[in-house]
């Protein structure tokens, strides 16, 4: 039996597809009499059912080796594709986080989802992302990643597109794809780059290969280079980080998702890669690089927003930054205990905001205010949220972060401190949001503000007990750092920092000081609340280089490809109709034509004769 | 040795005819250099049977032939002017570019 549980495991994605195939029949187009509703429960049900099958898999699979199986797919000449899973304890659990992630998200779709007639696309949109993510996780083989990974963009696109009628959705839906594309695409030429150096794409054998390899140091840079762009884009790093700002206009259930695990599968690439990516230094200080620029850059962002969900979705790229950090500096397990954390934290933030938005509907955390004393359990949420996510003992972020900064401390003093500002600058963020939506007086849009009903209220709870747990369940695994070793210097630093930023921007935001806030220096202000002017960054560099090219090349092909073949077509038009003119309808024009032509073919025809006679003349 | 003379004198003729014909305006000038064209081919045709075959004078025998054609010829050739002439009551070989183009 347990060896029968954890030998199907894979099939777990696939109760997630099929639930999200199950979900389609209620589209309203197909059936047209009974709403929508039963493709939500439907996949709860299916969604359920891959959670319980991972549970008592992961339960089983725990301190046992990892087992691999393979599956071919296709072989041709010289290239056998073989899907091989690794159905190990970590990618059981990552399975477990998904799942029971995406099945607390459903539940706080019921809800949030209340007034939608879109529950087959949304759901089944959900159930593909759930079986693409555990798939992805279970998968132990580059190219088949990279083939989730294309489907998951796919997914992005339409699930950020859902209220397609909305323009904002339009757009952002496009940048989503786009921006994860580029991604991939470079991510492509690394696989592609990859399997001429190793000639494998099996992670463990490729870690093998990494152990020893002789490879060309410049061919290496590059192939890694291009690795990292993909996770790059995925993870919403800069300069690759707009899209998830602008992902924000999708369904927040969807964002629930997206923020917690969907961010974090170029992440899990990015962690099994690392072996490879550790083989050139200037890579690992490339993925380290971005992750401190992004870490930094899009924290102090998050401060600057007025936008709930923004708000958010930058701190969820300063945590991936962070995770870059971590795999930069080759410390694997700190950066699957980061995202875990961060899942499980991200998660319970945008719920409990979620909740917010659905009955206070605006977005802006100016027009929120004092909803504290009448929203206690969503309040209590974004706290534990806040707390899980930042260091702030005992919570899981706490150890993640102490571990990096551990991990770090002897090689890269310089990173803890970047570290620690993150830390600051999260926690100022995160409680300034609390302050500008729980704090201070009821605005006009808060000031009737029920707490929300149950579907909403239970994952939220749910996952405030999980985020609370989460310390001892990571004890009982014994994968928390050992205290003895640690050092409590470092963890005294990430608790003052925490402190310091969450007391500062309380006093800022809970205090009476008058709001909105401005910086001294306005210009500044603008610069982060505007995200660095990323857009016009965009526009300005690539769209417009690609918009103008793609102009030019439109041009040479409507002119110049076009032209010469018209042109051949025109000559002959023009020839005829030049030519006709040679027939003047003049009978001695026609006796002379004929008098030239007969005359020229006697002197062609007996030039021999004259050839000598006309050279003695000449010279 | 004369037989070059008088090639070159039918050559000179047939030459002016060419002339003619291909620059007169008038149509019964043309058709009288047409008669000059034939002209100096006859004169070609004597010469050679009395240089090169002065005992079976085939060229004589072709002049006559050319002769007679001629004649008919040209009296074809007056007879279309004439029809020309009564549609279009001009024998101006300019004003007869109709078929052009």
């Amino acid at each position: 039996m347990i060896q029968f549980l954890i030998g199907t495991v894979w099939l777990v994605p696939c109760y997630a597809f099929i639930g999200g195939l199950l979900a389609i029949p209620w589209s309203p187009g197909v059936i047209k009499k009974t709403g929508s509703r039963p493709a939500g429960y439907v996949n709860l049900f299916m969604t359920f059912l891959s959670l319980l099958h991972s549970v008592f898999a992961f339960i089983f699979i725990w301190n046992q080796p990892p087992q691999e199986i393979f599956i071919p797919w296709l072989s041709t000449a010289g290239l056998n594709l073989t899907i091989s899973l690794e159905i190990s304890a970590v990618s059981v659990g990552a399975m477990v986080v998904i799942t029971g992630l995406n099945f607390l998200a459903q539940i706080f779709a019921v809800g949030y989802m209340e007034m939608d007639w879109g529950w087959g696309r949304f759901y089944s949109l959900l159930g593909l992302f759930e079986a693409g993510l555990s798939a992805l996780t279970l998968c132990n083989d580059l190219f088949f990643s990279y083939v989730i990974l294309e489907i998951l963009t796919l997914g992005t696109y339409l699930l950020v597109g859902l209220w397609f009628s909305q323009p904002l959705v339009v757009t952002g839906a496009r940048d989503a794809f786009l921006t994860k594309r580029i991604g991939d695409l470079f991510l492509l030429m690394g696989v592609l780059g990859l399997w001429t150096l190793s000639g494998t794409w099996d992670y463990t054998e490729l870690a093998a290969w990494a152990s020893n390899a002789e490879v060309n140091p410049t061919v290496i840079t590059l192939v890694g280079l291009a690795l990292v762009a993909g996770p790059m884009g995925k993870c919403a790093q800069f300069p690759l980080h707009l899209w998830l700002d602008e992902a924000m206009e999708g369904p927040i259930p969807s964002t629930i998702l997206r923020n917690s695990v969907v961010v974090a599968s170029g992440a899990w690439v990015l962690i099994k890669l690392q072996p490879v990516l550790s083989l050139s230094p200037v890579v690992s200080w490339f993925i380290v690089a971005i992750g401190v620029v992004t870490a930094v850059g899009a924290s102090l962002i998050a401060i600057a927003q007025v936008d709930v969900k923004r708000c958010l979705s930058y701190s969820v790229s300063a945590y991936m930054g962070l995770v870059f950090i971590a795999v930069g500096t080759q410390q694997d397990e700190t950066a699957l205990l980061l995202v875990l954390a961060h899942a499980l934290a991200s998660a319970l933030l945008v719920m409990s905001t979620g909740g917010i938005v659905w009955n206070s509907i605006t977005q802006d955390v100016t027009q929120l205010g004092g909803l504290w004393t009448r929203r206690p359990i969503s309040g209590l949420a974004f706290i534990v949220g806040t707390l899980g996510l930042i260091a702030f003992p005992p919570l899981g972020g706490f150890w993640a972060l102490v571990k990096l900064a551990d991990g770090l401390w002897e090689n890269y003093p310089w990173l803890v401190g970047i570290i620690l500002i993150v830390n600051t600058l999260t926690a100022i963020s995160l409680t300034r949001e609390f302050g500008l939506i729980f704090g201070g007086q009821a605005k006009p849009m808060s000031e009737r503000s029920p707490e929300v009903h149950w579907p909403m209220i239970m994952p939220m709870v749910i996952l405030f007990g999980v985020v609370l747990h989460l310390p001892l369940v990571l004890q009982s695994l014994s994968i928390l750092p050992s205290w003895a070793t640690l050092n409590k210097d470092l963890v005294l630093l990430l608790i003052w920092s925490s402190i310091f930023g969450c007391s500062i921007s309380a006093v800022i935001y809970l205090g009476n000081i008058p709001k909105p806030i401005r910086l001294p220096w306005q210009p500044l202000q603008d610069l982060l609340a505007y995200d660095f002017y990323t857009p016009k960054i965009y526009r300005m560099t690539i769209i417009f280089s690609v918009d103008q090219l793609s102009k030019f090349a439109d041009m040479i092909d409507r002119f110049i490809v076009d032209g010469i073949v018209n042109f051949v077509g025109l000559f002959s038009l023009l020839g005829g109709e030049g030519l006709k003119y040679s027939t003047t309808g003049q009978t001695q024009f026609y006796n002379f034509t004929v008098l030239l032509g007969v005359s020229i073919f006697c002197v062609w025809i007996t030039w021999p004769f004259w050839k000598v006679q006309f050279l003695s003349l000449m010279f | 040795m004369q037989l070059k003379y008088f090639l070159l004198l039918a050559a000179a003729l047939f030459c002016i005819g060419i002339y003619g014909l291909i620059t007169s305006r008038n149509a019964v000038r043309v058709l009288m250099s047409i008669e000059l064209l034939l002209n100096a081919v006859n004169l070609n045709l004597m010469a050679f049977s009395n240089f090169l075959d002065s005992t079976l004078i085939k060229g004589q025998v072709f002049t006559v032939f050319v002769i007679t054609v001629a004649a008919a010829e040209a009296a074809v050739g007056l007879a279309i002017v004439l029809a020309i002439y009564r549609n279009r009551d001009t024998v101006d070989m300019e004003q007869f570019n109709l078929l052009k183009w």
